[in-house]
């Protein structure tokens, strides 16, 4: 299963920190460092390998990170700014 | 803002808020292009990187829909089209965290009916992507002749604007800006703008324009609005209001809103500064 941005959240990119936004309201969420990395592999990958891109990326061992990254990826999803594509 | 928006790179925040406002927008049923600032081809401005607020157009017939809208999703009205500007054609909202957004009713310069202006620079529309969200945009041609008609308006950032859109400009794109001139019945304005304003001596705006685009006085520009103003009833409505301080203005360089006192003490002021302000230039023209 793949991941996008939910319709209705603005999502830009400066750099290596990802701002995301639900519109027209907000609040702007800015995710930086590992959650930029989540967000970005979150929306380009199956969500079964996400972790194992963020452990390469990061040099973190992939079992270690996986509840991490499906915890942050699930509250993305929770709070509307993420959909099942 | 609380302290994690003030973080958010301005250039951020703008593109976020025109996407803001585009859902807005289409909420309310309303058509608005996306002008000037970060909404312009990045081609015809290479010297900026985006602007300090959003600007945008809305067709006339849907300012009260968005102005409706606006205020239901927390805008509130920072200056009204009255007291905006000589040509009462923006009005500024703020928000607070998308900061701030100047809704144009009609660009000033051009002459055609500001309803048939619209639809003919929505007609060739294109879009610009912000945050994810189709915006749309004039064509590049017609956002050339904007940038030139704003530049009328002797903005800081004018020169450089027209050296790329017209003065650089190939034969070929000069003719698509003239022909767009001449649809939106911009000829005095655009001459304005590249120093040609003399060609128009003698017709209603030449005064106002004059004023506008050579940072005239305030006197010079009220000259200007009274000699543009094309009907007596419009004319007597600027005579009525010269004398009425701006509260919406004021408020805004006391930062908060100003005492009675202070209304009264500034009815007297207004017209003293005209007379300095005039007095001043006349010191520098003979200086020169």
């Amino acid at each position: 299963m793949r991941l996008r941005a939910n319709d209705g959240v603005g999502v830009e990119v400066l750099g290596d920190t990802v701002y995301a936004a639900p519109l027209p309201d907000g609040p702007i969420m800015v995710l930086e460092g590992i959650a930029a990395v989540i967000w970005r592999e979150a929306t380009a990958q199956p969500r079964g390998s996400v972790a194992a891109v963020v452990a390469a990326t990061t040099g973190e061992d992939a079992a270690f990170i996986r509840a991490y990254v499906d915890g942050f990826i699930d509250e993305m999803v929770s709070r509307g700014l993420l959909v099942p594509e | 803002m609380g302290d994690t928006e003030t973080a958010i790179p301005l250039g951020v925040r703008l593109r976020l808020g025109r996407a803001a406002i585009q859902t807005i927008a289409e909420r309310a049923g309303a058509d608005v292009l996306h002008i000037k600032g970060d909404a312009v081809d990045p081609e015809l401005r290479p010297h900026l990187h985006g602007g300090t607020d959003i600007d945008i157009l809305v067709r006339p017939a849907h300012v009260t829909a968005l102005d409706r809208a606006l205020r239901g999703y927390g805008w509130s009205v920072y200056t009204t089209f009255a007291n905006g500007s000589p040509f009462g054609h923006a009005q500024t909202y703020k928000h607070p965290l998308w900061g701030y957004v100047d809704v144009h009713r009609l660009f000033p310069g051009i002459g055609l009916d500001p309803g048939a202006a619209f639809t003919r620079l929505w007609r060739d529309r294109t879009s610009m992507d912000f945050a994810g969200k189709d915006c749309p945009v004039p064509a590049r041609t017609e956002q050339a002749t904007v940038l030139a008609l704003n530049a009328a308006r002797g903005r800081s950032d004018s020169l450089q604007d027209l050296r790329r859109v017209w003065f650089d400009a190939s034969e070929q794109e000069r003719a698509g800006i003239e022909a767009v001139v001449a649809d939106l019945d911009a000829r005095t304005a655009f001459d304005a703008a590249i120093g040609q304003l003399d060609r128009h001596r003698g017709k209603r705006e030449y005064r106002l324009w004059r004023a506008v685009s050579e940072n005239g006085t305030r006197l010079d520009e009220w000259r200007g609005r009274l000699s543009a103003a094309p009907t007596l009833r419009k004319r007597a409505l600027i005579l009525l209001r010269a004398p009425m301080v701006n509260v919406e203005h004021l408020g805004h360089e006391l930062g908060r809103p100003p005492t009675r006192p202070e209304i009264v003490r500034e009815f007297f002021a207004r017209p003293l500064r005209g007379l300095s302000e005039v007095r001043r230039r006349r010191r520098t023209e003979r200086r020169r």
